[in-house]
């Protein structure tokens, strides 16, 4: 199986794995306070019209008035959008001023496709972390329901061109060029643009490589949808969601799914790769393995302990590290989700950690198989040798720990909200897990994104 | 002209015809419509004469012309906006320096302009593209002057007709021991006999049949529109009506217009990206054709050994049939 992994056996990966130096000493801690969301909602559903904007400045706000910090002066802003309007230069500072914060918050935009939300947190807690702000907000919102459409390359050329043209004559030369098929709009796509391979596609490819099982993939799908359910009926979201739009609870969940509804699911990706040779199993991924278009929006509030101390907040935890990685997938050496695989040994390496010393694994569902591919590529010598640079495999992950609240696949992926919504949960239960016990709880929080990028971090109790 | 002029790969002579310009390939193409149909007339009523068929039905089995084309301080600098065209259209980076795929756009013209000589023996239109081999020496930037030559060598038989090499090459202006690039392409008539009577040889089997190839994991997915084959005529000049649209392509057999073979081994080249170097071996071998629109899934991948370039394939995933594969190796400069 080993020889799957990747299409050639050369050991690119371990020449690039350094670990980078120690964990910045010298710096303070960095704490996460709290966060909010509004519930996620299937594309086209309730959030139908709402756009990014509206959706960011309502979980801003939910924020705002969770920890009393209306008028408040904070020391930044930062969030984003994947499917962004170019009107929308200046997204989160128009949230802010549409917020009750003071309008003296700085803020700006980022975007890391799926990885936007927890880079916006890795940017405030730096920020926080070098003392050169206290306290802040970070998170992101995207609209699938709301997308922008531009128009075609052609038209858009011919418009340019018409533009710059200085006489009529210049001007009716360039709209000359404009052919039928130019007027047609383009819609967002989740095509990767190097590739033309949906993300969905990559993921079958890796999927097959791997040899990942449909009732290994249900399975995930089912915990997800079963876990999110349980958090929700225990009241896990009530101090982390604001209702939005008429709607209290993410809307794609299913309680009521079961094996037998998702083995009864066809499979949507991969189904050209059967006749492939290099794939040992036919299609397995399927819309309810798979995570579904969805609009939202998720803020959390970062702070140094004194700031939070303060302003009399409560502290879940500790936002300890965090490493970025990418993967050459484009000539399919390495599957397109993989990046975070490559960065948690990274991330673990230089915080003197093992995967023995998390009680939590927040793992991104793009995919269920994504959650599937990443442990098994951890357990498996050869490829950790030859692709990660270690000695043998990395370690197994004990199932019970993985997104023990449910994730993506049950409560939807509105890209660059994933982030928050997931920094929020791994807080918030690494808090609970310490109060129970009274020792150190641990969360590893990984997210793959387009591009072959992916953002990993540990989130402690304190 | 250098002292020692062109010769073919077998090293005869070849005579040097010098043209003023580097021909326009699309208007090549009605002279080659002109002539292909005195061919075909000349092929179906060979007792007949041909008004303006320089070759005589008697002359003996069909030869090439003896002759090279040659073109030489050919000025690239007013080429900056036609090669922004043509690094858009098959996804090459932006740069100044020529892709390998893009001297052949510039050369090929020259080597068309040998096919559609009275004294060609096969015709223009209806040839088939089996295969495509360049050598790519090093950078050719916007700016350069050239010195550009083609000829047709090497004809010989094929199971289903006759093949000939029309070979073009690149060199800098003002000499040097060998081209920057030298592009092969081997064509197949269809029909013809070297000698009459006699049934070709075939030289090498055909491709495997339907069915027994497999192909691999995908590296990328090529969705081509209707207006693919148009596009890249724009850009490349060559217009061969079995690109430009369904309906002529139905005149030649096709069901629906056909995407350019050199289409798509430039975008698989494009593929390979700065990956490839300054200096590489570029081939393909063409299979099924592309009918557009179409959907072309590609791999692109690294050779098993270290070092030694990369592979590319293109495939139909829906009825399992191969449309081209080739290599891009990295040469010595």
């Amino acid at each position: 199986m080993a020889t799957r992994k990747t299409t050639t056996g050369t050991a690119r990966g371990a020449s690039s794995g350094s670990t980078g130096s120690a964990p910045a000493a010298g710096v303070r801690d960095a704490v996460i306070v709290g966060g909010n969301r509004i519930p996620f909602s299937r594309a086209g559903k309730k959030y139908a019209d709402a756009s990014n904007q509206e959706m960011f400045t309502a979980a801003l706000e939910g924020l705002v008035a969770r920890f009393g910090l209306q008028g408040e002066r904070l020391g930044e802003v930062v969030g984003g959008a994947v499917l962004k309007h170019s009107r929308d230069f200046n997204l989160v500072r128009e949230a802010v001023l549409g917020s009750s914060l003071s309008p003296q918050t700085p803020a700006f935009d980022l975007q890391q496709a799926c990885a936007t939300g927890l880079e916006a947190t890795i940017n405030v807690a730096n920020k926080i972390r070098l003392g050169q702000i206290d306290s802040g907000v970070a998170g992101g919102t995207d609209t699938i329901s709301d997308a922008p459409v531009a128009v075609s390359e052609g038209l858009r050329r011919a418009l340019l061109a018409a533009s710059h043209a200085k006489t009529l004559q210049g001007r009716l030369k360039a709209f000359a060029r404009i052919r039928p098929a130019d007027l047609k709009p383009l819609t967002p796509a989740t095509d990767e643009p190097r590739t033309g391979l949906s993300m969905g596609e990559h993921q079958a490819i890796t999927t097959a490589r791997w040899g990942i099982t449909r009732e290994a993939q249900d399975e995930v799908a089912l915990a997800s949808h079963q876990n999110l359910a349980q958090a929700w009926d225990a009241g896990f979201f009530d101090d982390l969601v604001t209702p939005f739009r008429g709607l209290t609870r993410d809307d794609n969940l299913r309680p009521d799914t079961s094996l037998e509804k998702l083995a009864s699911l066809k499979p949507v990706f991969g189904k050209s790769l059967a006749s492939s040779s290099e794939s040992p199993v036919g299609p397995t991924m399927t819309a309810g393995n798979s995570t579904p278009l969805t609009d939202g929006a998720s803020t959390v509030l970062l702070a140094s302990t004194e700031w939070a101390e303060a302003h009399d907040l409560p502290v879940l935890a500790r936002f300890v590290d965090a490493e970025t990685a990418a993967v050459d997938f484009v000539h399919g050496h390495e599957g397109l989700l993989m990046a975070p695989v490559h960065a948690v040994p990274r991330l673990l390496a230089r915080n003197g950690m093992t995967l023995a010393d998390f009680d939590f694994f927040e793992i991104h569902e793009a995919f269920a198989s994504t959650v599937l591919t990443t442990l098994a590529a951890w357990e498996d010598a050869d490829y950790c040798k030859n692709e990660l640079g270690l000695p043998g495999a990395f370690g197994s992950v004990d199932r019970a720990k993985i997104n023990v609240n449910g994730s993506s696949l049950a409560a939807g992926h509105p890209f660059a909200a994933t982030g928050g919504r997931i920094v929020a949960t791994a807080a918030k239960l690494v808090s609970q897990r310490a109060a129970e016990t009274g020792e150190t709880a641990r969360a590893l929080v990984s997210v793959c994104a387009a591009g072959g990028l992916g953002a990993t971090a540990i989130i402690e109790s304190v | 002209m250098t002292a020692t002029g062109p010769t073919t790969s077998a090293g005869e002579p070849l005579g040097v015809e010098s043209l003023p310009s580097l021909p326009a390939l699309g208007g090549l193409y009605a002279r080659g419509a002109a002539s292909s149909g005195r061919i075909a007339a000349g092929r179906a009523l060979p007792n007949l004469p041909v008004i303006g068929q320089a070759r005589e039905p008697d002359d003996g089995p069909p030869a090439l012309p003896g002759v090279a084309y040659r073109v030489t301080g050919v000025e690239t600098g007013g080429l900056a906006t036609h090669l922004r065209d043509y690094e858009r259209l098959l996804h090459e980076p932006a740069s100044d320096v020529m892709p390998a795929g893009y001297l052949h756009v510039l050369a090929f013209p020259l080597a068309t302009a040998v096919m559609v000589r009275g004294d060609f023996p096969l015709p223009l239109l209806g040839m088939v593209h089996l295969a495509n081999e360049v050598e790519h020496r090093g950078p050719v930037r916007v700016g350069d002057r050239l010195d550009v030559r083609a000829w047709a060598e090497n004809l010989r038989a094929h199971k289903r007709g006759v093949q000939v090499d029309l070979v073009a090459e690149v060199w800098p202006d003002g000499g040097a021991d060998r081209p920057v690039w030298r592009g092969v392409s081997t064509y197949l008539a269809k029909g013809f006999h070297l000698t009459d009577g006699e049934p070709a040889e075939p030289e090498q089997p055909d491709r495997a049949p339907s069915g027994t190839w497999t192909p691999p994991l995908p590296t990328g997915r090529w969705a081509l529109g209707p207006g693919t084959g148009r596009a890249y005529g724009a850009v490349s000049g060559d217009r061969n009506p079995i690109h430009m649209s369904a309906l002529a392509a139905k005149a030649f057999g096709f069901p629906r217009a056909i995407a350019h073979g050199m289409y798509t081994a430039a975008r698989a080249l494009a593929d390979v990206g700065n990956a490839r170097g300054d200096a590489y071996r570029w081939t393909v071998e063409f299979g099924r054709p592309v009918l557009l629109p179409g959907t072309v899934d590609v791999a692109v991948t690294p050779a098993p050994e270290p070092g030694t370039g990369f592979r590319y394939v293109g495939w139909n995933a829906r009825h399992g049939q191969l449309h081209f594969e080739g290599e891009v190796v990295p040469l010595e400069p």
